[in-house]
């Protein structure tokens, strides 16, 4: 059988290939969201990471089953993601920059001070308000400093 | 055991592990926001999961699930950034 | 552009037609389907030339357009897989202040999108008279900002305002 091409193997091959690339994208994104400092570097590095990963896998299954109609699912599927995926990570940073989530130190806020005054911005408040609060309470109810309560 | 079932495999534990470190990050995540974004991050992992169950399987019902699943997880993550907005104006 | 989605329309319906009927000659898999449906589109686009020539003019535009946003994508990505990878950072987040060329929602919204699905910025919110734009950056070369907003706007921009114009 020299010289033929055993189509169904170069197939799979592809399909691995795909497969493979969008894991490790997904893996290292993972790996990014752990070890990344921000919580908008975070967002904005990771996410997009994720979709872009998922795009290569789901290529990779529409390779190996060579149906027309999982094809138009497939890009169905990655039209969706694109899609939703921005106005997502736009919708949540937007969120987080109203509820006063604090800049890395390093981070360059120079332009973004007009937009900070206007919208009264300026000073971050604390996150674990809930916790915090609540325990304060309990502690004021509970009458003085007990921290032994945790039972 | 060919090329195509080890790769599947293989791509089945390292899917497990990315869904180990969300679950990290969505455990320590000092603020709300950031336990949306991992889960934005688990939703696309667990797409990634069945898109790979599907292959191994050879039944291709499963990608209709992915396409809900999707569409879920964008509806999911924008209700819950709305919820964060509003309870803590 | 309307043109191009009764174009995908009719070539959708063409090629299903043609698979209906019992003896077909091309085999019914998703390449020999998708090279059918790419030609078909690159003959209703050389037959617009004689009663569109807009869209005769801008197909090519929105073909270069989606391949160089592929490109973007992943030499970003790379670039921030690389930064994960190895311990140190080599980031320098910023945020700018984008002036705007584009007016209306639709180019808004476009270049909005398109700037917070490449990965390293992301687009925070528009000043009240739609003017500025506020996007979150991480990789500035050598602190030059000016020539950051400068790629941007003849990047995305320039090409966003040739497609809807």
């Amino acid at each position: 059988m020299a010289g033929t091409i055993d189509w169904v193997l170069v197939k799979e091959i592809i399909s691995c290939v795909f497969i493979l690339t969008g894991v490790i994208f997904m893996l290292i994104a993972s790996i990014g969201l752990l070890r990344f400092p921000d919580f908008y570097i975070r967002m904005s590095a990771i996410t997009k990471g994720a979709t872009l990963g998922l795009g290569l896998i789901l290529l990779g299954m529409g390779v190996y089953f060579n149906q027309p109609g999982v094809m138009l699912k497939v890009l169905a599927i990655i039209g969706f993601t694109s899609i939703t995926a921005p106005v997502a990570a736009h919708v949540i940073g937007r969120t987080a920059v109203q509820n006063r989530i604090s800049f890395w130190p390093k981070t360059n806020l120079k332009e973004f001070e007009d937009y900070i005054t206007k919208e009264h911005l300026e000073q971050p408040i604390n996150h674990d308000k809930y916790t915090e609060d609540i325990k304060e309470d309990i502690r004021m109810e509970m009458g003085g400093g007990d921290d032994a309560d945790n039972g | 055991m060919s090329i195509l079932h080890v790769t599947l495999i293989i791509s089945m534990i390292m899917l497990s592990i990315c869904l180990l470190l969300n679950a990290i990050r969505f455990a320590i995540g000092p603020t709300l926001p950031d336990r949306i974004t991992a889960f934005d991050l688990f939703v696309a992992n667990i797409i990634g999961i069945i898109i790979i169950y599907t292959e191994l399987t050879d039944n291709e019902d499963f990608i209709d699930v992915a396409m809900v699943l999707s569409l879920f997880g964008f509806l999911g993550s924008i209700s819950f950034a709305y919820y964060i907005m509003k309870i803590t104006k | 552009m309307k043109l191009l989605l009764i174009h995908i329309v009719v070539a959708g319906a063409l090629i299903y037609a043609y698979f209906r009927q019992p003896g077909a000659l091309i085999p019914y898999t998703a390449l020999s389907t998708a090279l059918l449906f790419l030609l078909l589109i690159i003959f209703l686009w050389v037959s617009s030339k004689f009663y569109n020539r807009s869209y005769y003019r801008k197909l090519p535009k929105l073909f270069y357009f989606l391949l160089y946003f592929l490109k973007e994508l992943f030499v970003a990505n790379l670039k921030i897989a690389y930064d994960i990878v190895t311990p140190h950072y080599r980031m320098q987040p910023t945020l700018l202040a984008l002036p705007l060329n584009a007016k209306t929602d639709l180019e808004i919204s476009l270049l909005a999108n398109i700037i917070s699905l490449t990965p390293g910025t992301l687009s925070i919110d528009i000043s009240e008279d739609r003017s500025v734009l506020y996007v979150h950056t991480l990789y500035v070369k050598h602190g030059d900002v000016e020539q950051l907003k400068r790629s941007i706007k003849d990047g995305f921009e320039r090409r966003i305002l040739e497609l809807t114009a």
